[in-house]
């Protein structure tokens, strides 16, 4: 099919534009030229028009929230049960950290003496022993000593009341410079060739378990804090496509009337963050609570196990970065909700 | 102001919705488009809004070839021109002193020079005391003022009206006309696609006519 190019318009068109090639609106005097626009306006002005929209749309995006409370309501519980479980889990693990802290205050090597090895030769050996590098405290702990104590560990009193004498030797318990396992397993090796000592005992294998099992804790928080983190992304998301889709018209309108995409974006974005904000604080409302029903439990089952322990709460800094956490998810999801539908919403 | 050089607008590879199209709007002018429906009218105020961009040829509005265009231009570019729709596209959830602020908003004027301007244009489309109504509360003609109230309330250089007076009777039909002849004598430059021709032959102005997107007819005022 044969077109004609832009360089050769058919006769018809041709002769049209040339008898208007000079249009000058008659029957009156010449227009006057259209005022030149005014130049955009300064910086200043600029600026503050930018903050005033934005305190509008902060206004209008709660004005919006709040006149519609249970849907709003919802969609922030959705977001704070989102929220809890990992905030929750993230609490234990801090606490476990504490804990953590003592296990190392509790991680000893035991030197054992040579069982002909008699007190006096003992107390000379534990003075070599502290005099090692890498040793902090020492303590030695006598054949007998050690003998009373675990009689009354084990309960056996009778029984080993009924041995001649007694096979347990005596033994120096360290308490290490560096908990590190391999400066430990070094130190005990090192110990070990030391004249008098029979065997070096670390018993680090529980100690590594412990922590192995914090180290896995730690991740299944961070797994499960990124999952609960794209649930609120969402559930923002899809209030937020649900909004957008409600004011389709209006964005169409006041897209035709030349309003950028920003501007279009704003109100919805402080929507999301609102949301966000809300549903930080419920979270934060709802572990209370927990914390609240679970403290007496807590504080019996720890009393029966003469522990002072109780449960975890969020400190300030905490609750305010959970709550700075989730106000950027929630404009986060409002953004990527937006972003997405903006592009499909042409004004016809 | 608005110049179309062997434009061509195709939907879906094989619908022709406007072809060959050749002609110069000076500034200050007022121009009728007209035609009967599916000629091409929407189609061509559509390349002017730069709602599409022409398959062929060069659109230049403004000193602006609407095709090189950035999209993010886009916004900017559209808020020089004011547009009446037929439907008057007013929202329903605001009042009209809101609907008229609109497009300040979107310029982020000041809150009290934007009053200023939106009084003034509602004072020009006569319906100053109706400021704080609902556009529902107000009848078909009025609603039409409105929208043109908020087409100029920010003094653009281009009107564009898509057949404001497609819903109104001839009586008020006339007053419309007669709004947007008060328009171009303070210089703007005025297009309205209309099919209304025993109304747009008694204006005098001049007149475009399209048929099949093909222009068959460029009339100047008698």
């Amino acid at each position: 099919m044969k077109r004609p190019t832009p360089s050769e318009p058919s006769r018809r068109q041709g002769a049209v534009s040339r008898r208007r090639a000079s249009a000058v609106p008659d029957r009156r005097a010449p227009a006057p030229k259209p005022k030149p626009r005014a130049t955009g306006p300064g910086l200043g002005s600029r600026a503050r028009a930018w903050g005033r929209h934005h305190r509008a749309m902060l206004a209008d995006s709660l004005q919006r929230l709040v006149r519609h409370p249970l849907g709003s309501l919802l969609t922030m519980l959705a977001i704070a049960i989102a929220l809890v479980l990992p905030a929750a889990l993230w609490l234990t693990l801090d606490s476990a950290r504490l804990l953590d802290a003592e296990l190392d205050e509790s991680a000893t090597l035991t030197v054992y003496l040579e069982p002909a090895v008699d007190q006096a030769q003992a107390e000379r050996i534990e003075e070599a022993v502290g005099a090692e590098a890498g040793v902090g405290e020492t303590r030695l702990i006598s054949a007998e000593e050690g003998m009373a104590t675990f009689q009354r560990s084990l309960g056996l009193d009778d029984t080993l009341m009924g041995l001649e004498e007694n096979p347990l030797p005596a033994s120096i318990v360290i308490h290490p410079q560096s908990v590190d396992p391999g400066a430990m397993e070094a130190l005990a090796g090192q110990l070990e060739g030391l004249a008098g000592v029979d065997e070096v005992r670390l018993d680090l294998a529980w100690v590594e378990r412990l922590r192995h099992l914090a180290n896995l804790g730690r991740r299944v928080a961070l797994a499960l804090g990124v999952l609960f983190g794209f649930g609120v992304l969402l559930v923002v998301g899809n209030t937020i496509r649900l909004a957008v889709e409600s004011r389709r018209r209006e964005i169409e309108v006041v897209m035709l009337i030349g309003a950028t995409h920003a501007f279009v974006r704003r109100p919805f974005l402080y929507s999301g963050a609102w949301y966000g904000f809300g549903g930080g604080g419920l979270a934060l409302l709802l572990l209370g609570l927990g914390n609240h029903w679970l403290s007496l439990p807590v504080a019996a089952l720890a009393a029966s196990y003469g522990a002072d322990f109780s449960l975890p709460q969020l400190d300030v800094a905490g609750s305010t970065i959970l709550l700075a956490c989730s106000t950027l998810l929630g404009w986060l999801g409002a953004w990527l909700a937006v972003s997405r539908h903006l592009a499909s919403i042409r004004p016809r | 102001m608005i110049a179309f050089e062997h434009v061509g607008k195709r939907y879906g590879g094989r619908f022709e919705a406007l072809a060959h199209l050749n002609f110069h709007v000076a500034p200050g002018e007022m121009v009728f488009l007209t035609g009967h429906s599916g000629a091409g009218k929407s189609s061509l105020l559509r390349l002017i809004m730069r709602l599409e961009k022409p398959t062929r040829g060069r659109v230049v509005v403004a000193g602006h070839d609407i095709a090189t265009l950035h999209p993010s231009q886009v916004p900017f570019y559209r808020r020089q021109i004011g547009v009446v729709f037929q439907d008057h596209q007013l929202l329903f959830d605001r009042s009209v002193f809101k609907n008229v602020a609109l497009p300040l908003e979107i310029q982020g004027l000041e809150p009290r020079e934007s009053a200023r301007r939106v009084r003034a244009a509602l004072d020009k489309v006569g319906l100053l005391h109706r400021e704080k109504a609902l556009p529902v509360e107000l009848s078909g003609g009025e609603q039409q003022r409105v929208g043109i109230a908020r087409a100029v309330v920010n003094k653009p250089a281009l009107l564009l009206a898509d057949e404001p007076t497609g819903n109104l009777d001839p009586h008020l039909s006339a007053d419309i006309m007669g709004l947007f002849e008060d328009f171009n004598r303070i210089g703007t430059t005025v297009m309205i696609a209309s099919h209304d021709l025993a109304l747009i032959a008694r204006l005098k102005h001049r007149i475009l006519r399209l048929r099949d997107g093909r222009l068959i007819a460029d009339e100047g005022a008698v």
